[in-house]
């Protein structure tokens, strides 16, 4: 009598340390990186890819890009302003804009020159090489392109909730400004919604 | 034949000790996650008390390596805060918050174990005041590293919580007036307006009570505003209302910008423990109950007084953490009692359970129960006693701001010193924590 009740005993102690074990062990897969993986309802890769190929789509098929070239005669110089972040989540907004530039840059019909925090590291190169380089390889000061257009945004949200659930509305806005003239020559848009659903009981 | 019983035997009493020896831990590990908070919060906090925080923060990062429990966060973010790591404190309370967001919902096994145990082993969440007042030092951090946007995020983020409280609003005054400093700041005056308006509604619903009564400051912020915008009959309204019939809205000039000085005095109050005896109907017995209290009395704060250029400032409480805190465990107490006296009832079945099928077994539950019979002392300890603020115009350029602390006779016990620049319309904040008189031997307090 008494072992049997000792066997149990025995049995869901070991039961727990076997689940405490197996909590020790991270499971790691691995998967495409288009996948969705909504998690938390924040904020997530799959919101910036969203509005990357939004973004990349629409920038490259309006006017703007060939009337610049019309009257040019070349293609457009962009930098890369500030994406305001006016949102209530912490989003990093590099992601979205770093796959914009690429593709623009690889489409060959979009030049990007360095951004300003960018530049400065460049620029001490430059004077680095002033001093130590060969003449031959020397790159002179002075000699940068100045961007003809500039690319600035913000990520605004609004928010809806009560108790244990939430409607969320990304607006994310981009727009091109020529410089000098401070004419808007594109502005995209693009805009997600989620809703989001808290349980209301956990273990 | 013998041998073999012999065997048995032997197996048996191995197994009895190996189980023994099992449950012993077990109650160990019971009665070391029952060792109070309070206890671990009075050592952590002596080194503020004696001007160092660094002592402080040491014994905070010893605690919770894993990063799991709220309360351990909390305070190492507060605590990296005032020894200036704003960066780092920002990312244990962003783990803080993670933690609080997981904890959301109500469950099964730490009620149940609440019931059975004690309420420690409830999930620690943290008060709403806490919840918000999180956000509220995130932001202040992100204002202190430079990245106002950062802060603004902090300020939503508090928004939506709110929002989600819903019906009962349990907005946080401070909060909301920090949330119109920072749209201030930001040259959003629509939405700051809206921020002192919501805040003024809490002070004068709530003040005097859990919330200081409303800040004068914050009157002239408001009518500021109102002015502003053009909004005369509620500018008109309210003017009556603050008894401010001579105010007049402060012309802007290129020549001046503002200061912001926010203080943290003091240190929050610290829950003990209390144990009584209540009478259970349900058995017909007095059995032990223990619930939290504030067993100190509210501790009177040393007065700030701030000047810059040779003039004197006294700062506004905008926040009462003192009272939120006794206010906020007044509100739980019923839920607390509930939970003990069912808590009391269960311990009791089990040791007459216990008791009948052996003395000594009914002996070692009655002993279990006791011990582990304890308060949930958690709270935010590391918070200030109270949050007070000025907002100084001042020409711009660069100025020696000092925070004086006055005893009760007006005496100054010491002194926080600070050179801050400020520019043309723009918003300059200085935030500072202090928690008591650093006792100073064989120096003289030179004022």
């Amino acid at each position: 009598m008494s072992t049997t009740l000792l066997k149990t005993g025995q049995l869901i102690i070991l039961s727990g340390v076997l689940f405490l074990l197996a909590a020790c062990n991270p499971t790691v897969t691995r998967v495409d990186s288009d996948s969705v993986t909504d998690l938390s309802g924040k904020w997530n890769d799959t919101d910036s890819r969203l509005v990357a190929e939004e973004m990349i789509q629409d920038v490259l098929s309006r006017g703007w890009l060939s009337k610049f070239n019309r009257s040019e005669g070349k293609s457009p110089t962009v930098i890369v302003g500030t994406v305001r972040n006016l949102s209530h989540e912490h989003i990093n907004t590099r992601t979205f804009v770093a796959d914009m530039e690429r593709e623009l840059i690889n489409s060959g019909e979009v030049e990007f020159v360095a951004s300003a925090s960018e530049r400065d590291e460049v620029r001490s190169e430059v004077k680095d090489q002033d001093l130590n380089s060969t003449e031959e390889t020397r790159k002179a000061l002075g000699q940068e392109v100045g961007a003809d257009f500039m690319l600035q945004g913000s990520i605004n949200t609004i928010v809806d909730a009560v108790s244990g659930e939430q409607a969320r509305f990304y607006q994310i806005d981009l727009t091109l400004i020529q410089l000098g003239s401070n004419r808007k020559v594109w502005a995209g848009q693009k805009k997600i919604k989620k809703t989001v659903e808290k349980g209301g009981f956990r273990l | 034949m013998l041998i073999e019983q012999a065997v048995v035997l032997r197996k048996n009493v191995c197994q009895m000790v190996c189980v023994r020896s099992i449950l012993l831990i077990g109650i160990c590990i019971l009665i070391q996650s029952c060792a109070s908070y309070g206890s671990h919060a009075t050592t952590m906090r002596d080194g503020l008390l004696q001007g160092k925080p660094e002592l402080s923060l040491a014994i905070a990062e010893q605690k919770d390596p894993d990063q799991e429990e709220v309360i351990a966060s909390l305070d190492k973010g507060m605590l990296r805060r005032i020894n200036g790591d704003y960066v780092g404190s920002n990312e244990i309370l962003e783990v803080a918050k993670q933690e609080i967001e997981k904890l959301y919902g109500v469950s099964i096994t730490e009620n149940l174990a609440a019931i059975a145990i004690n309420e420690t082993l409830r999930g620690y969440e943290g008060d709403r005041y806490e919840q918000l007042l999180l956000h509220a030092y995130m932001a202040m951090n992100y204002i202190q590293i430079g990245q106002i946007d950062g802060a603004r995020v902090e300020m939503l983020q508090a928004n939506v919580k709110m929002m989600e409280w819903g019906d009962e609003p349990e907005e946080d005054a401070f909060t909301r007036y920090l949330e119109g400093l920072i749209y201030e700041s930001l040259g959003e005056q629509d939405s700051a307006l809206i921020s002192y308006r919501k805040a003024y509604t809490v002070y004068k619903e709530k003040g005097g009570q859990q919330y200081p009564v409303a800040p004068v400051g914050l009157k002239k912020d408001l009518l500021r505003l109102l002015a502003k915008q053009r909004l005369w009959s509620e500018y008109k309204s309210y003017k009556k209302e603050f008894n401010m019939t001579k105010y007049k809205p402060p012309k802007v000039s290129k020549k001046f910008g503002e200061l912001v000085v926010i203080l943290h005095n003091g240190l929050a109050p610290i829950r003990g423990e209390t144990a009584i005896p209540i009478f259970s109907t349900e058995v017909q017995q007095n059995l032990r109950v223990a619930f939290p209290t504030y067993k100190q009395h509210k501790k009177r704060l040393y007065t700030p007084q701030v000047s810059v250029n040779n003039k004197r400032y006294s700062m506004e409480t905008v926040e009462d953490i003192d009272a939120l805190a006794r206010y906020s465990l007044g509100q739980a107490m019923p839920g607390i009692m509930l939970r003990a006296t069912a808590r009391a009832v269960v311990k009791y079945n089990t040791q007459h359970s216990a008791g009948e099928s052996s003395a000594l077994a009914g002996f070692l539950m009655t002993i279990t129960n006791l011990i582990t019979e304890r308060a949930d002392t958690r709270s935010w300890t590391t918070l200030p006693q109270a949050i007070e603020l000025k907002r100084i115009k001042l020409p711009v350029g660069e100025h020696d701001v000092q925070i004086q602390m006055l005893n009760t006779a007006g005496q100054p016990v010491d002194v926080i010193k600070q050179n801050v620049v400020i520019k043309s319309r723009r918003t300059s904040f200085l935030i500072k924590h202090w928690s008591a008189p650093v006792p100073k031997l064989n120096q003289v307090v030179t004022q």
